[in-house]
């Protein structure tokens, strides 16, 4: 990579990366069957919706949406939907306020609970004058295991904005049914709604019939000739917030649970026991079908599945009740707000039905089928032991005992398994780089963020004392950087620059001449959520030009200390750290570490290579390795580096007993082993092999006599 | 009709995904009602992933719900690319012995944890496998990165092929044939991978040829000395002498290998293994002749080919990274004048040597060639002293008790690497013969209670690269 000729960033491109089976799927017509992952189901549907405009911010589970769509072009086109790939959430939610004074239908994505908080400004806004154009926000409730994000409930926001929340029992019919419903439910109700969906819920495959997509009325391709009529009532600005807060409660809100009850929204499903009853939110719902299921008491208890969890409806619920002794309320997170609600709800009209839920299920943490179980047998023990569980309850103990055992066998928890940088990862020098300076200078205090870079919180490492957020960790050096003798370092990643650091951190700092060192990792594109573009990537996806460029910007606000530096040179990327953390000069300083992210690269450059190949060029190919009789095991290597194909293998020396590093062959050639090797003095074990294919009769030539030479030579 | 459960463990890269996906597609080939979710991690390429699938045995009207997550004692099938994963579906209860068919790759691709460890910090493999054969109904179970390998594939199609193996799926092999083939990727390699796997699960496929060649190495013009080992060591400890004197004839000459067998003369047989080992590993210390030695073998340069897995008719260049400075230089002087140049200024300068080209391998072989001198320099006069202090100390530990005899030798283990590093366990190793074994052999601690403090402080030192550990458990010890 060293000697490699890099792309300029605003040349950078994806190509590779592609949704061709996807784009198919989302155009299918009436009667044909859809077979697909969640996320892509609603994708479908809102087409099918006839959306006017689409809109989002990328993150894990629901950045295909977006993506899906920006591939697909052509298909928006024919039907006028306007896509707006935003910069970050709070941009996505106001894009809504097109729905606000227009009658038409928009829907934007991005991931919870952190996404929703980036918008929330924009969110109260919008959800204050109410829309009259169906108004969706599909949030990825990012909880539970595999979420990346603090664990919080997308719930509050809904209760607190007077937003309406579906989350929908996880099968595409359903998914697919709740997001044409939610658009009706919000113009029903001048409301928007939010759909949150779980990670699985995202992921989970399956089928539905399909219908033929709706060219909106009002479009791109069907533009009005005036704007709106100047309306106060519309604007969130007092006096209107008065009246909007009291229309909130006396009128949106009994609509809304009309229209929850008419259209069906909850599902019943029956049971034998009229005394006994389940509250489930949509979403747990099938974990709560296979708990039932393993206690051999399926169809036995009539069950509420709320698939609208705000706002509940008071005489739904109060009607479920009715008669019965006992309710056990499935509610995954905390706090409790469906059981508060409901147990409210029943005193008020004095039932005194008895509401069972976190006292049997745990408050806090995922509801997976383990957890799940333990909370229906205590539900079943204490409000019906006339039904008969002792089976199952031994299996399931049994299940417990053997677990134990199992663990016992394995002797202690397993090695962990923390995500890590990529093989050839352009921000990984950088942090060798850091760790070399903190031999010379010692500790320093280093503010971390949201990306691919919050990976060196994690061994090997162990490098960040705070995350406060995206793009916030200049910020959050605030008031760290006064107190400290040496100079902190914020690290951010080109992603988060734009999506908040930019003002929250640069703006901040210079205008409040903070003296402290940024490091922006420019990577090209945001690559822990799946690569997608960014400013200063190459084009968005339209017309191919880059729209800004972050040193220019930088410059723009006053940045006087500046270096761009090519991330794999460490010994560089050391020296300007060194000079950052000492200048005398005051003020912000700035490293901007430039790197394409490798995974965008390789996607890009392994078919162009394949093609060289095959028309018979002449291509090296370049990789690193360890000579194993040099390496003596100490694998200071691996603790500076860390890169997945740097492994360990079992010394080929029979008289040394501690394993050798060993270089496999994902090795992708970036050299920073041997970089690291080199500015930290580690040892002489690593080589560089260029691999000439397609040889030339001149490398053939000179190949034979060396060989011969050399071979006369060797020892 | 209850549905088949599967789940799967993978790591990011192993294509957990793209398996997922033509399990699925040959269900559905099927007309079998299936349902897949996973919990893919990041865009990145390393970490756990998991996967959970749900199949109907028979065609017809499917179960409404089928779930989300796998659940403990209710799983059929686990698939696991690799042993630990499968270890962590044992770990949190989902394999059981009652109904699990355990299928996993029995390679160890180590956690970061683990590999960054000083020393070998991998997990217990015998442990991990008798967890899969005691908790498990059913285990199929091979080095299928290594089939992977073979078959020119990629892990996730040798993984397909072993599930289509193992019978569990009322899926013909037909049909994840064409489930590859649909995918579109790959599709030759992946369906020999696809076929390996599947060869391995119904053993089919021969699964001896391996690993036999490599141990013979030549033990010419040293017969003599090793009979004097075979009649002078325990025969237990005699691969390791032996291995010892081929080494250190290569590395210097038939005296310097004599000199190794006279070192070992008089160590207790219960420890003369594990003194031979290290005292081979410390005699042939690495200095700039050792590095060029070993990158101007002649089996090297085909080493490398192997690795980089260059074709026979690709030409192959090589850049060898040095980095070398005062110290090493003062290594090959003559003591006096390395001890001048050692009281100036440190520098270090950086050489990246082409050694595939005629002049580049000529200054290295030189170096090689230097060997003769090495008797002369001030390292090897160093050296020298230094492990006949550590063989003093064993002698003298001896007699008192051999367990600390073998602790003060495996302190050797400290010294290793270059630069840094070696000072660091150098600095490391004399703290612990100072303060801990030299006040033991005057008497001033118990035999036994230095031997736990040697072995405590040896761990301690190796526990981190700043030296806490040790400098706790040095003043643990001391107070």
């Amino acid at each position: 990579m060293l000697d490699q000729p890099q792309l300029p960033v605003a040349q950078r491109t994806n190509p590779e990366r592609s949704f061709k089976e996807e784009v198919r799927s989302l155009r299918l017509g009436d009667g044909e069957v859809f077979r697909g992952e969640g996320i892509l189901a609603v994708t479908k549907a809102i087409l099918q919706s006839g959306v006017s405009y689409v809109g989002g911010y990328q993150g894990a589970p629901v950045s295909h949406l977006v993506d899906v769509l920006v591939e697909s072009q052509d298909l928006l086109d024919e039907l006028g939907v306007h896509l707006e790939t935003c910069t970050n959430e709070s941009s996505a939610a106001a894009l809504l306020g097109a729905s606000i004074n227009y009658p038409m239908r928009g829907c934007v994505t991005w991931k919870s609970i952190v996404g929703t908080n980036v918008a929330a400004d924009a969110l109260s806004n919008l959800a204050s004058p109410g829309v009259i154009g169906g108004a969706l926000i599909v949030v990825g409730e990012d909880y539970g295991e595999g979420a990346s994000v603090i664990q919080e409930r997308t719930q509050a926001y809904a209760l607190k904005s007077s937003v309406w929340l579906m989350d929908p029992r996880p099968s595409l019919p359903t998914i697919v049914r709740c997001t044409e419903k939610a658009f009706e439910l919000s113009e029903a109700t001048n409301t928007p709604v939010m759909m949150e969906l779980r990670i699985r819920a995202c992921h989970v495959t399956g089928e539905f019939v399909a219908k033929d997509n709706q060219a909106p009325a009002i479009s791109r391709n069907r533009r009005l000739p005036n704007p709106a009529a100047h309306n106060y009532d519309r604007i969130s600005h007092p006096p209107s917030t008065y009246v909007h807060e009291k229309v909130k409660v006396e009128v949106r809100q009994p609509a809304a649970e009309r229209f929850i009850v008419e259209h069906g929204l909850n599902e019943f499903f029956p049971g034998e026991r009229a005394d006994l009853g389940i509250i489930v939110q949509g979403g747990i719902t099938n974990v709560l079908v296979r708990g039932l299921d393993r206690l051999e008491v399926e169809g036995k208890v009539p069950t509420l599945v709320l698939n609208v969890t705000h706002p509940l409806v008071p005489d739904q619920i109060a009607d479920f009740c009715k008669g019965k002794r006992a309710v056990l309320v499935v509610e995954e997170g905390a706090p409790d707000y469906l059981e508060q609600a409901i147990h409210v709800l029943l005193r008020k009209r004095d039932m005194d039905t008895r509401i069972y839920g976190k006292d049997v299920l745990p408050m806090a943490g995922e509801y997976t089928a383990e957890v799940v179980t333990d909370g229906l047998l205590k539900f079943f023990a204490r409000a019906a032991n006339d039904i008969d569980v002792s089976g199952p309850r031994e299996r399931f103990e049994a299940a417990r005992a053997g677990r134990a055992e199992a663990q016992k066998i394995l002797g202690g928890p397993l090695p962990l398994r923390p995500p890590g940088f990529c093989v050839g990862c352009p921000e990984r020098p950088v942090f060798s780089a850091i760790k070399l300076l903190e031999r010379e200078v010692g500790k320093v205090h280093i503010s971390s963020d949201i990306g691919c870079h919050s990976f060196a919180t994690l061994a090997p490492f162990n490098l960040g004392n705070s995350i406060l957020g995206f793009g916030m960790s200049l910020a959050a050096a605030g008031a760290v950087a006064p107190i400290m003798q040496k100079r902190t370092i914020s690290v951010m990643g080109d992603g988060g620059f734009w999506h908040n650091g930019l003002l929250s951190g640069v703006a901040s700092s210079m205008f409040n001449r903070g003296d402290r060192v940024l490091v922006i990792m420019q990577n090209g594109y945001t690559s822990a959520t799946g690569a997608q573009f960014i400013p200063n990537t190459s084009g968005n996806r339209r017309d191919g030009e880059t729209t800004s460029d972050i040193a220019a910007t930088l410059k723009a606000m006053g940045v006087k200390w500046l270096r761009t530096i090519r991330t794999y040179n460490v010994a560089t990327m050391l020296g300007s750290l060194r000079e950052a953390m000492s200048s005398k000069e005051p003020g912000l300083k700035v490293i901007v570490a430039d790197g394409e992210c490798q995974l965008a690269r390789q996607r890009r450059i392994r078919p162009q290579i394949a093609a060289q190949l095959k028309a018979g060029m002449r291509v090296v190919r370049t990789r690193f390795g360890v000579d194993d009789e040099v390496c003596t095991g100490d694998h200071s290597c691996i603790r500076l580096s860390g890169c997945p194909s740097l492994v360990v293998k079992p010394s080929p020396d029979p008289l040394r007993s501690d394993p050798v590093a060993h270089v496999n062959n994902g090795c992708v050639g970036c050299g920073l082993c041997g970089e690291v090797a080199d500015a930290a003095v580690l040892c002489p074990s690593f080589y560089k092999a260029e691999i000439v294919q397609n040889a030339t009769w001149w490398d053939r030539l000179k190949w034979r006599v060396r060989s011969k030479v050399i071979g006369a030579l060797a020892c | 009709m209850k549905p088949i459960t599967i789940l799967i463990g993978a790591l990011g890269g192993d294509g957990g995904g793209v398996l997922c996906d033509w399990i699925i597609a040959a269900a559905h080939g099927q007309g079998l009602g299936v349902q897949a979710t996973q919990i893919p991690g990041v865009a990145q390429r390393t970490g756990a992933t998991t996967y959970y699938l749900e199949v109907m045995p028979e065609r017809g009207p499917r179960e409404a719900v089928l779930a989300l997550n796998p659940a403990m004692g209710e799983v059929d099938i686990a698939l696991a690319t690799e042993l630990l994963e499968a270890g962590r579906m044992i770990f949190n209860g989902f394999v059981t012995p009652e109904r699990t068919t355990l299928i996993a790759s029995t390679h160890r691709v180590l956690s970061i944890g683990e590999r960054a460890a000083m020393g070998d910090g991998s997990f217990d493999v015998g442990r991990l496998l008798r967890a899969v054969k005691e908790r498990s109904k059913a285990q199929i179970l091979f080095d299928m990165e290594q089939t992977a390998e073979e078959s020119g594939g990629v892990i996730n199609a040798v993984l397909l092929g072993a599930l289509a193996g193992s019978g569990k799926l009322p899926i013909p092999d037909a049909a994840f044939e064409a489930a590859i083939r649909e995918g579109g990727k790959a599709v030759d390699t992946n369906l020999a991978a696809f076929a390996f796997g599947r060869g391995h699960a119904r053993g089919e496929l021969e699964q001896a040829v391996r690993e036999h060649r490599k141990r013979q190495a030549a033990a010419q013009g040293v017969e003599d000395l090793i009979a004097r080992a075979r009649s002078g060591f325990p025969a237990g400890s005699l691969d390791i002498v032996e291995e010892g004197i081929r080494r250190l004839v290569a590395y210097q000459d038939r005296g310097y290998a004599t000199l190794y067998l006279d070192r070992l003369q008089g160590i207790d047989p219960a420890i003369v293994r594990d003194v031979a080992r290290h005292l081979a590993v410390r005699m042939s210390f690495e200095d700039i002749i050792r590095v060029a030695q070993a990158k101007t073998s002649r089996e090297r340069l085909e080493r490398v080919r192997a690795e980089v897995r260059a074709k026979p008719h690709e030409p192959v260049e090589v850049t060898e990274h040095f980095k070398p400075g005062n110290e090493e230089i003062a290594a090959l002087l003559p003591p006096w004048a390395a001890r001048w140049l050692l009281a100036r200024r440190p520098f270090h300068f950086s050489m990246h040597v082409r050694s595939t080209t005629v002049w580049g391998f000529a200054r290295l072989r030189f170096l090689a060639g230097l060997r003769w001198w090495r008797p002369r320099s001030w390292r090897y006069v160093e050296e020298q002293a230094e492990i006949g202090r550590w063989l003093e100390q064993i002698r003298a530990a001896q007699a008192l008790s051999v367990e600390l005899a073998r602790e003060i030798a495996e302190t050797a283990r400290l010294i290793k690497g270059y630069g840094d590093t070696y000072k660091r366990g150098l600095g490391n190793y004399r703290r612990i013969s100072e303060e801990i074994i030299a006040p033991a052999l005057a008497g001033r601690m118990p035999p036994r209670k230095a031997a736990d403090a040697v072995a405590n402080a040896r761990v301690a030192a190796l526990a981190d690269p700043d030296g806490d550990s040790l400098n706790r458990t040095l003043a643990a010890i001391a107070a």
